[in-house]
């Protein structure tokens, strides 16, 4: 967005742009993107920051250090039998907070801190990848049918009436349950594609607009080609309404994926998600409420956060939208 | 097992069958021995003293598991008075040939429905409805004969016509079908006013166990039960309560039957209660919490872990007193012994070695509550053996992974693996936090020992049940391992003997036994021997015989294991410390019952003190 001409080409014929508008203010600090920020949307910023660090560091202590990074292996049931000494643990199963585990231990023994980290991780991708199809391809569907119309515009809008009229949780039950093996690709990848509707209709409506903007008539007036108009006028100023989106979708995603997990449907046992501890923790809520508690709290905070910086980009993206 | 099954009715059959007993299989039913409560105890709890509640349980719980002893209890019996009971689901309907009933489901029938027999403390069946039932020489035919004088709660008089009209009705019911077909029965005739002839198509010395089950055994009106609809909404028994109404999924009431048949040893009216609300509180903490809080008198659970959260409760001075119970209902699960790597029994021994029972009981959150299964009798059930007990595997890693190294070592290995490849199979659960946490324990051993790949699958319990089932491919079922539940308190043919007959027709042709198909073997472990003893233990009525017959058979599943064991399942009746009577209850011939297996209550004798 830094440059100009991605914004209209009337920049080439000396008309002030808005991105130009916004380059031309006085110089501020690289960080004020994070410092203009309201005070609860900065806290939930720093959560998200603390989620997603955590999540990169418990995939790469599993996959890159086996295992030799300071956080404690999410699949140790201390109490079981050690192979390697050829006894069984001594660990506890729900366990209250300690040195050694700092949130407890689940009812196999195993430490809840950890597992709640590496089930960020689950979270994580499946936000990501959901957010990823959704604003890719159905970000290019919808721009493109919102500006080309027509048929096109029918037919792709009448197939997303059609798949939106399925209650989505429903729909997705049943996909991933046709499933017996369920890796986090394959739950990430169906939950992506269902993803791709909601986005195409955001992005459509946007286009929609933006068609009709004076810059878009004046390219067409100069002759631009329809596929440059899509990709450089339409498609970059549809992208900030729909990452404002994707962060409101990936909150929805991830309580999706945390009721699929609670429901046994998301990824493969023994893998932590915070579903998966929730639905595990709960038969234990009268002897230890706060295994249930530590899930579902990153799990609402994350959610919280991520409407909450959502939000903020939409309501930029609005003000830059209205400026244009 | 010795019923002819044969052709699409026999699988429909069993199919209906292996559906009314998914609950028992893996709903959590779990089945028992009764757990006393003394003259002395029950003093001392009217008292309030918490301290002293531990001796209503009367168990030994220095050895960690539930006290299965029944005494009888002599305290002033007080007629009148309401009970709340808190159950853990709803009942799928109101009548017993159709409907499923599980335990849940028992408690309130009970109420409603008197039945023909009834079990005793030690295991044995003696009538209840009836006055008297005897057998001919060979088993075949059984004559019983009813008490007099006894109507139904609309006025109608029960006559032996009454059960030939009960029997039309049973051979059309979803329920009943499948136990008249495993019980042999074939004909029921009125041979007089009050007497009726059982015939049956195979000798079957365990007959009175099915006359004590709701399918057979619970006595309903017939004439009102020709409109099935009516009759759900408005049963009609002999029992001691009356059916006044059902709110679904809210509340079901029964009040006193005011003509009932019943007197306690004193001569005194049976009920002793005016009325009992049953009310469906699915979930374990909420139902406990209930009472805890005085909003039931009663908690009904087969949880393991709510038995553990009730003791905590009771411990810190909570006025509760737990019935508790543990009978012959054992966890688990079966390896598809049909299907790679699992034909081969080296590798179900070695992932029997590589199950640590007592972390398994942890997970399920039974320690101190749950004994380690060896088998499908409890310690406390008069058919235990010692020997198969001894004979069971227990944990050993070394021979586990020993096992499982010359299986995967061995050029000839059943699953078409190179040598040296590892194992892999899948273990399926339903998606219950309790079996989800001990798959996961068995999982983190076996696949330490870096010889096998499991993948870990939960599906609903109704998928679960088919899966296992497998009837798309002749009934062996494309499963792994499954977790499951076998045995219950019943006699041990009613579940031993279709589990252990032949799985498929071809394993029936090559067994001689062309017209013995059972698709409710699921672990499709088929023996000879272990099926011809299960027959002869349907022969012969003496008890000594037929325990070395279930004694034989357990050591050859001990030494096949086509199964696995966790813990024999607890469960109890968590009530107030008011509610008396749930554990002392007697037949009318004075003996005492068998408590409250199954957590299934008992309340024709139940007062509040």
């Amino acid at each position: 967005m830094s440059d100009p001409t991605l914004i209209s080409p009337l920049a080439d014929v000396g008309v002030p742009t808005a991105a130009a508008a916004l380059d031309a203010a006085p110089s501020r600090s690289r960080f004020a993107w994070f410092t203009d920020m309201p005070r609860l949307v900065k806290v939930s910023a720093v959560w998200l920051m603390l989620v997603v660090f955590g999540a990169i560091y418990a995939k790469l202590d599993e996959s890159v250090f086996g295992g030799a990074l300071p956080l404690q292996d999410p699949n140790l049931q201390t109490n079981n039998f050690d192979v390697n000494t050829g006894e069984f643990g001594t660990g506890e199963p729900l366990e209250g907070i300690s040195f050694n585990h700092w949130l407890g231990t689940d009812a196999i023994a195993r430490d809840t801190f950890s597992r709640l980290v590496h089930g960020a991780w689950v979270s994580l991708i499946v936000a990501g990848v959901s957010a990823a199809f959704g604003v890719i391809i159905g970000g290019f569907i919808g721009s493109l049918v919102g500006y080309i119309r027509g048929r096109l515009e029918t037919v792709a809008m009448a197939v997303i009436d059609v798949i939106l009229a399925f209650p989505a949780l429903v729909l997705l039950l049943a996909l991933v349950s046709v499933f017996e093996v369920r890796s986090l690709g394959l739950i990430s990848f169906v939950i992506g594609v269902l993803s791709i509707p909601a986005y195409t209709r955001v992005a459509r409506a946007n286009s929609l607009a933006i068609s009709n903007r004076e810059f878009v008539l004046a390219a067409q007036a100069i002759g631009t080609r329809r596929r440059q108009i899509l990709f450089r006028e339409i498609i970059p100023n549809v992208l900030p309404t729909l990452l404002a989106y994707a962060m409101v979708a990936a909150a929805f995603v991830v309580v999706v994926e945390g009721s699929l997990s609670f429901l046994g449907l998301s990824v493969q046992l023994p893998q932590s998600t915070w579903g998966n501890m929730i639905n595990q923790a709960r038969r234990d809520i009268k002897a230890n409420i706060a295994q249930v508690l530590w899930p579902s709290l990153a799990l609402t905070l994350t959610v919280l956060a991520l409407n909450q910086v959502g939000d903020y980009f939409q309501r930029r993206s609005a003000v830059r939208q209205s400026s244009l | 097992m010795s019923e002819r099954l044969d052709g699409r009715l026999a699988r429909l059959l069993a199919a209906l069958m292996a559906f009314a007993l998914l609950g028992a299989a893996c709903g959590g039913s779990d089945d028992g021995d009764a757990a006393p409560a003394d003259e002395e105890t029950a003093a001392e709890e009217s008292e309030g003293d918490a301290a002293e509640e531990e001796v209503a349980e009367a168990g030994d719980e220095a050895e960690g598991d539930v006290d299965t002893e029944i005494e009888e209890e002599t305290g002033d019996r007080v007629s009148g008075g309401e009970l709340a009971v808190g159950l853990e689901a709803e009942l799928p309907g109101m009548r017993p040939w159709e409907d499923t009933c599980a335990s849940a489901c028992y408690n309130i029938f009970i109420t409603i429905y008197d039945k023909l027999m009834e079990s005793t403390e030690t295991g044995q069946y003696e009538p209840w409805l009836l006055e008297s039932i005897e057998p001919n020489e060979d088993f075949t035919q059984w004559v019983g004969t009813l008490r007099s004088g006894i109507t139904f709660h609309n006025g109608v008089e029960l006559t032996a016509q009454s059960l030939v009209d009960m029997f039309a009705i049973q051979q059309t019911g979803s329920q009943s079908q499948s136990q008249i077909a495993a019980s042999n029965l074939a004909t029921v005739d009125a041979t007089g006013d009050l007497e009726v002839t059982y015939g049956l198509s195979q000798p079957n010395s365990a007959f009175p166990a099915y006359l004590s089950r709701a399918q057979l055994g619970m006595v309903f009106e017939p004439g009102a039960a020709a409109d099935p609809d009516a009759f759900n909404a408005a049963p009609v028994g002999t029992g001691p309560f009356a059916f006044e109404s059902r709110d679904l999924d809210n509340e079901t009431i029964v009040v006193r039957n005011a003509d009932y048949w019943g007197t306690d040893a004193n001569g005194t009216q049976l009920p002793y209660l005016d009325k009992i609300s049953f009310r469906p509180i699915p979930d374990e903490g909420t139902r406990l919490d209930a009472t805890l809080s005085g909003t039931t008198q009663v908690a009904h659970t087969l949880r393991q872990n709510t038995i553990r959260d009730a003791r905590t409760e009771r411990d810190g001075g909570a006025e509760i007193t737990l019935f508790e119970f543990q009978g012959s209902n054992v966890g688990g699960g079966m390896f598809n012994v049909l299907v790679p790597p699992f034909d081969d029994v080296r590798v179900r021994k070695a992932l029997v070695h590589l199950t640590p029972q007592d972390q398994v009981i942890e997970a399920l959150g039974g320690t101190g509550i749950s004994l380690p299964g060896s088998q499908w009798f409890s310690p406390d059930s008069p058919w235990y053996s010692e020997a198969a007990a001894a004979a069971w595997p227990q944990f050993d890693f070394e021979a586990g992974k020993a096992l499982l190294e010359e299986y995967v070592n061995d050029p000839e290995r059943s699953d078409g693996k190179a040598v040296g490849e590892k194992i892999e199979y899948e273990l399926s659960c339903p998606p219950d936090p309790t079996l989800i946490a001990a798959m996961q324990v068995g999982f983190e051993v076996a696949t330490s020992t870096e010889l096998v790949d499991i993948n870990l699958t939960n599906y609903d319990q109704q998928t679960h049940i088919n899966y296992a089932l497998g009837a798309e491919n002749g009934f062996v079922g494309s499963h792994g391992a499954h977790c499951w539940r076998f045995s219950d308190d019943n006699d041990p043919s009613v579940t031993i003997n279709p589990a252990f007959a032949p799985p498929t027709a071809e394993i029936a042709e090559a067994a001689g036994i062309p017209d013995v198909v059972s698709p409710l073997n699921f672990a499709n472990y088929f023996d000879g021997d272990v099926f011809q003893a299960a027959v002869g233990a349907t022969r012969t009525d003496n008890f000594e015989e037929r325990k070395a017959l279930y004694e034989a058979i357990n050591l050859k599943l001990a030494e096949d294991v086509p199964l696995w064991y966790s813990g024999y399942t607890a469960t109890a009746l968590i009530t107030d410390a008011s509610v008396q009577g749930l554990v002392s209850w007697e037949l009318p011939s004075g003996t005492l019952g068998q408590g409250m297996p199954n957590a299934e209550g008992r309340w024709h004798q139940v007062w509040i003190g």
